[in-house]
């Protein structure tokens, strides 16, 4: 180990560890939580802590009402419709498959929040068009890359990929990285050879 | 191999091309490769006479799966992918996901590092900025703007390629910090900019703002109320445009954006011409940002992390020491495993709110990488303000969204 080096140290709290962010880290003093769990207490499930952030579980039927309950209730105020996506958790447990992650955020309280429901391969989740019309696009984007199909969307079609592409919904985790098929390049009679990558997940 | 080349049938053009019926609709095409769609933006337009009733954008033409690739990438492996999202601003690209990446992993660069990081996320702003200007004046007819605004932005490309080598996917940022030393001449370029830059700034206020052509064809046009611009998601100018106060570097600080100085330019109509106005701002409180950090960093310290298994070791160590041998060993062969958890982070881009979302399974390479990008977002109100618009509209709206089509179709 050299003289000269310089072991480098830690400023200042980062954003991470600055905690309001979020709201308090405690899921039981977090406003948010509490509200869903007084206004909605079937739909609440649990409510977890990673890095200052938190996350709500909630059941599915309920999602766009806890949505809009957040959007209007006057101390919360989740006005910003920040993201939508789907997490496949194919390898990472059984029941249920996908986690539908919404995030939040209030413009007038600065505090983000991100929504979480479970749902399985055929079932539908609701939509959040009628409560956020950012939530067009972005769920089409979901229901291109995943196949899920939410209900009450009002042009629920294909948006990254072409219209006509039938061979499924590519972030899925059982979709392999190349795709299903082997495509030869115009002028030449075979398909190009596969490089086997060396990467492979355990 | 077969070179065969067909012979494509001719189209002849009968009577059934043309309008025949009696609607009064006609369906226009704007794009793909139109050269004021700021890329492959298609855009299906149904006019009566120049009128816009129906508009709808198709996208997907750049799509390149990022976010799969993401998944069969390694974290420090995915950094060069970030610079080809958005490519006009790739070094806020590469902060946004390698801020992600330290959050998840648990600790922040030296302070030294994070100056440097601000300084070349603001430069990659005036240089979004500048892209956008020189277009958008150009699609309304302002030829001349687009030769000064590119002739700024080279100014800006020799500091990154000064800084890293690269001009336009720089790779310039590394999980822990910096992997190059900071150029002696780099702080006099900067410097030299922060002079030049000003002028340069009233010149282009000179040709537009005031300009009756450009007030004609931007004032009172593709007006978004704020109630409006909240519910389709907008961030970045769009949204501040509309008076909104949210700038994530003010609300929710990242960096060191806390210790710094700087207002937040806000709109009163949310217009074209406001948003024009808000992102003019935009370029003098990035000045200042650069300006009072260019005076506050050390000249000298650390530019990374050390003594972290998450951080790949200096190179000069790797060749004098084992220990860091080794760890550099293991940091290139098997990469390194974060602890398992979801972490998300936003940053204030150019465009808007540019955000990261990470699931981590423990292993080296991320369960599921979510890149929620803000022109995405931002180019679904073109429907809201196209519709009863003229056609001539149409470009200038197109162009205050500000969107670069690699960063919508990742």
């Amino acid at each position: 180990m050299s003289e000269d080096r310089q072991i480098a140290t830690n400023p200042g709290p980062g954003p991470w560890e600055r905690t309001g962010y979020w709201g308090p880290t405690n899921p039981d003093e977090n406003p948010a939580v509490l509200a869903i769990r007084a206004a909605f207490p079937g739909a609440y499930v649990d409510a977890v802590n990673y890095r200052d952030e938190m996350t709500v579980r909630v059941e599915r039927e309920f999602l766009r009402e806890v949505v809009q309950f957040l959007r209007d209730e006057p101390e919360l105020r989740f006005n910003l419709l920040t993201d939508e996506t789907f997490v496949d958790m194919l390898r990472l447990r059984d029941d249920p498959r996908f986690d539908l992650v919404v995030q939040l955020y209030s413009v007038p309280k600065r505090r983000r929040l991100r929504l979480k429901t479970g749902v399985n391969d055929g079932e539908t989740v609701p939509s959040l068009v009628p409560v956020f019309a950012a939530a067009n696009w972005l769920e089409r984007e979901a229901y291109d890359m995943f196949g899920l199909i939410f209900e009450g969307h009002p042009d629920l079609r294909r948006i990254l990929l072409a219209e006509d592409w039938d061979e499924g919904h590519p972030l899925r985790k059982d979709y392999p990285i190349r795709g299903f098929r082997e495509y030869v390049q115009p002028g030449y009679d075979t398909p190009a050879p596969r490089v086997r990558s060396r990467l492979r997940r355990p | 191999m077969s070179l065969e080349f067909k012979e494509p049938t001719p189209v002849v053009v009968t009577e059934e091309h043309l309008l025949t019926d009696n609607r009064r609709e006609m369906v226009l095409n704007m794009g793909p490769q139109h050269p004021s769609t700021h890329g492959v933006l298609r855009v299906r337009l149904s006019l009566e006479g120049e009128v816009v009733t129906a508009c709808d954008p198709v996208i997907g033409y750049l799509h390149r799966g990022v976010e799969k690739i993401g998944e069969t990438k390694r974290y420090s492996q995915f950094t060069p992918w970030t610079d080809r999202t958005d490519y006009v601003a790739s070094p806020s690209n590469n902060l946004g996901y390698i801020l992600t990446v330290e959050k998840l992993l648990g600790f922040e660069a030296p302070e030294r590092a994070q100056y440097w990081r601000m300084i070349m996320g603001e430069f990659a702003r005036i240089a979004s900025h500048l892209v956008w200007l020189g277009t958008h004046a150009l699609d309304i007819g302002a030829l001349s703007m687009s030769l000064y605004c590119f002739r700024e932005r080279e100014l800006i490309m020799d500091i990154f390629e000064t800084f890293c080598g690269a001009r336009l996917t720089t790779n310039m940022m590394e999980i822990g910090g910096f992997s190059r030393p900071i150029p002696p001449e780099l702080p006099g370029m900067v410097r030299n900019f922060l002079d030049v830059f000003p002028s340069r700034l009233k010149e282009y206020s000179d040709l537009l703002s005031a300009n009756p052509i450009w007030l004609a064809r931007t004032r009172g046009i593709g007006v978004i109320e704020p109630d409006v611009a909240l519910s389709y998601g907008l961030t970045g100018a769009c949204l501040r445009g509309s008076g909104i106060n949210y700038d994530v570097r003010k609300a929710q600080p990242y960096l060191l954006y806390d210790r710094m100085e700087f207002e937040v330019p806000l709109g009163t109509h949310g217009d074209v011409y406001d948003r024009y106005l808000v992102r003019m701002e935009e370029f003098r409180q990035s000045l200042k940002i650069i300006r009072q950090c260019i005076d506050q960093v050390p000249t000298d310290g650390s530019l990374k992390l050390a003594e972290s298994n998450y951080v790949i070791p200096p190179h000069d160590t790797v060749m004098t020491t084992a220990e860091d041998m080794q760890r550099h060993f293991v940091w290139v062969i098997k990469g390194f495993s974060p602890p398992k958890g979801e972490v998300y982070m936003a940053i204030e881009h150019s465009k808007g709110e540019l955000g990261h979302y990470i699931v981590s399974d423990g292993s080296p390479i991320p369960y599921r990488l979510r890149i929620r990008t803000p022109d995405f977002v931002n180019l679904q109100s073109l429907p809201y303000m196209a519709e009863g618009a003229m056609l001539a509209d149409v470009v200038a709206l197109i162009g205050t969204i500000d969107i670069v089509l690699g960063s919508v179709d990742r």
